[in-house]
């Protein structure tokens, strides 16, 4: 009698187990089929061509303009510019925690760390309005702030503790074993951290380089309220620019169903999304080709 | 399913306070005035709550369709699209025009300009002058500072001066925002809400004189009486668009809006009353 409900309860779990697993994969197939649907219902009004090659994004005008672009470029700028200084911080404080720092000040640091991720976008855009961007316009010798830069530096302090967190388990995951061989080779501490662990550590360090992309490719609030959102190709670092994330933030409350307008804010989440699976899915790879390396 | 938890919440509603809840929704233009309104009115008739919130016209609007909203602010009027929607859902649309708001338009202290003509405002923002050059004798670029696509404001001042916003222009989360980017930009130009610069509070600003081709004078978005008389060109009706079906809910807040007591609102906030 025991022996059978056992047996039946061990089965149920497995279905109740197996249901959760599938229903988040439905969840992702079925996001990622509406937005599918609805993009191509746009196809339906605009040419494809001048969707991607269009260098306006201008619903409301009369002659509607619905070229991805300007806010395609936006997007990519303004995470580039976050990665070229959260990348080299990110991976020196990893670096650093890992391998330098006394264990008191990596027992504090740590949790500083990621107490950093915990501070709402909406907190770090405001501090873009009142304090980086007035700093940016001073700095620069021009008259606003609310720039690419601005939404840079902003999206850099995001994506830090994304980068430093992984990056550390990466060089943490490096065997002693390289260490010794290099010390004993008469290399010094600088160049065994810099030829022998980071390399070693590199596949890590790019899933974190990765992950940190997505999160600042993905986010929202903060590059809404920080960078001008003005739709135009940028020229620089200096421009007003206006990304994928905002420009459906800012239009998608406002437009009518099942209008053009409405179809196109669908297709540039498709597009969005397409760009952030992809690199997490890099992310990904290397993150598991280090978990191979550790066994 | 979503009306039906609406109807839900209603009830709910209903039953706790013995009066219902009236939700306003919509333009964040008149969303400081009906907060006020609606502080009075609680104080006057403490039975009835009524709830503000703001997210835009259009939002406002489309809440009203889907029965989230008893009272829909708008500071534009109702277009077409939204029209057709309503009829689609044989809903009969009654509106109200409760204050009239006038849109400043600011530029910072030491910018030298202090009037400007429609034309010349018009091609400001719509990016034929690119720089100051024209209007004053620095030669600085003209850096705009708007609402976004989806704000009433927005529509109210391309549709007015008949142009389309040059894409360069920023498009910023509100009113306050607005202000405190002129406030650093010297060579930046921005509309707001005169209720945002009225009675002399931000000292860092300066609220343009606009002169059209009708009135040749120039006239201030601040100053009462030539509104009253309807001679800004930036003048616009602030409506309040609500279900004819739901008139017995919401009289007695429309009345008291219309009341002495709400007209003296509306001035002490900074709008003007439309008689």
């Amino acid at each position: 009698m025991m022996h059978y409900r056992r047996e039946d309860t061990d089965r149920l779990f497995k279905y109740i187990f197996k249901a959760a697993g599938l229903l988040t994969i439905a969840l992702l197939g079925g996001i990622f089929f509406m937005l599918l649907y609805n993009s191509i219902a746009l196809f339906a009004n605009i040419k494809p061509l001048d969707f991607f090659t269009g260098s306006q994004w201008n619903p409301e005008s009369l002659n509607q303009k619905y070229g991805i672009a300007p806010l395609l470029v936006s997007t990519f700028l303004v995470a580039i510019g976050s990665m070229a200084i959260a990348i080299p911080l990110g991976i020196l404080t990893a670096t650093y925690l890992s391998e330098l720092a006394p264990g008191r000040l990596t027992q504090f640091l740590k949790p500083a760390i990621e107490m950093l991720a915990a501070i709402p976008s909406v907190a770090i855009g405001f501090l873009g309005i009142v304090l980086v961007g007035p700093g940016i316009a001073k700095l620069f010798g021009i008259q606003s702030g609310l720039n690419a830069r601005n939404g840079s530096i902003l999206l850099a302090v995001m994506s830090l503790p994304t980068i430093i967190t992984i990056s550390e388990d990466a060089i943490k995951a490096v065997p002693n074993t390289y260490r010794e061989a290099s010390l004993a080779l008469g290399a010094n501490r600088w160049q065994t951290i810099f030829r022998v662990t980071l390399p070693a550590a590199m596949p890590g360090l790019i899933a974190a380089v990765m992950l940190g992309l997505g999160r600042a490719l993905g986010e929202t609030m903060t590059v809404l309220m920080a960078t001008g959102n003005a739709s135009v190709i940028p020229r620089g670092f200096l421009d007003s620019i206006r990304t994928i994330t905002a420009t459906i933030a800012i239009e998608m409350g406002e437009v009518p169903y099942q209008t053009t307008h409405y179809f196109a804010l669908f297709a540039i989440a498709a597009v969005l999304f397409l760009f952030t699976l992809f690199i997490n899915l890099v992310g990904e790879r290397y993150a598991n080709q280090r978990r191979k390396f550790q066994e | 399913m979503k009306s039906l938890f609406a109807c839900f919440l209603f009830a709910v509603g209903s039953c706790a306070s013995g009066d219902a809840i009236i939700k306003v929704k919509g333009s964040d233009t008149e969303v400081n005035l009906a907060v006020q309104f609606a502080e009075s009115f609680h104080e006057v008739n403490e039975t009835s709550i009524v709830s503000i919130s703001g997210g835009g016209s259009g939002l406002g609007i489309a809440s009203l369709i889907n029965g989230n909203a008893d009272i829909a602010n708008s500071s534009r009027r109702i277009n077409d699209e939204e029209l057709e929607l309503f009829k689609k859902k044989k809903i009969v649309l009654d509106s109200f025009v409760f204050a009239q708001d006038a849109i400043a338009f600011v530029v910072a202290k030491d910018l030298k300009l202090d009037t400007i003509s429609t034309i010349d405002l018009a091609k400001v923002l719509s990016g034929v002058y690119k720089n100051w050059e024209a209007l004053t004798d620095k030669k600085v670029q003209i850096n705009i500072y708007g609402r976004q696509n989806n704000s009433g404001t927005h529509d109210f001042v391309k549709q007015r001066l008949s142009i389309d916003f040059t894409p360069y222009a920023k498009q910023m989360n509100g009113n306050a925002q607005i202000i405190e980017a002129i406030k650093t930009d010297h060579s930046g130009i921005g509309y707001v809400g005169a209720g945002y610069v009225g009675h002399g509070a931000n000292t860092e600003i300066k609220v343009l004189y606009i002169k059209d081709g009708v009135v040749k004078r120039p006239v201030s978005p601040l100053d009462a009486t030539s509104i009253v008389a309807g001679l800004y060109f930036f003048q616009r009706p602030l409506f309040q668009y609500y279900r004819r079906s739901s008139i017995s809910k919401i009289k007695a807040f429309l009345q008291f809006e219309n009341s002495d007591q709400g007209q003296q609102i509306i001035r002490t906030a900074g709008y003007y009353p439309f008689k």
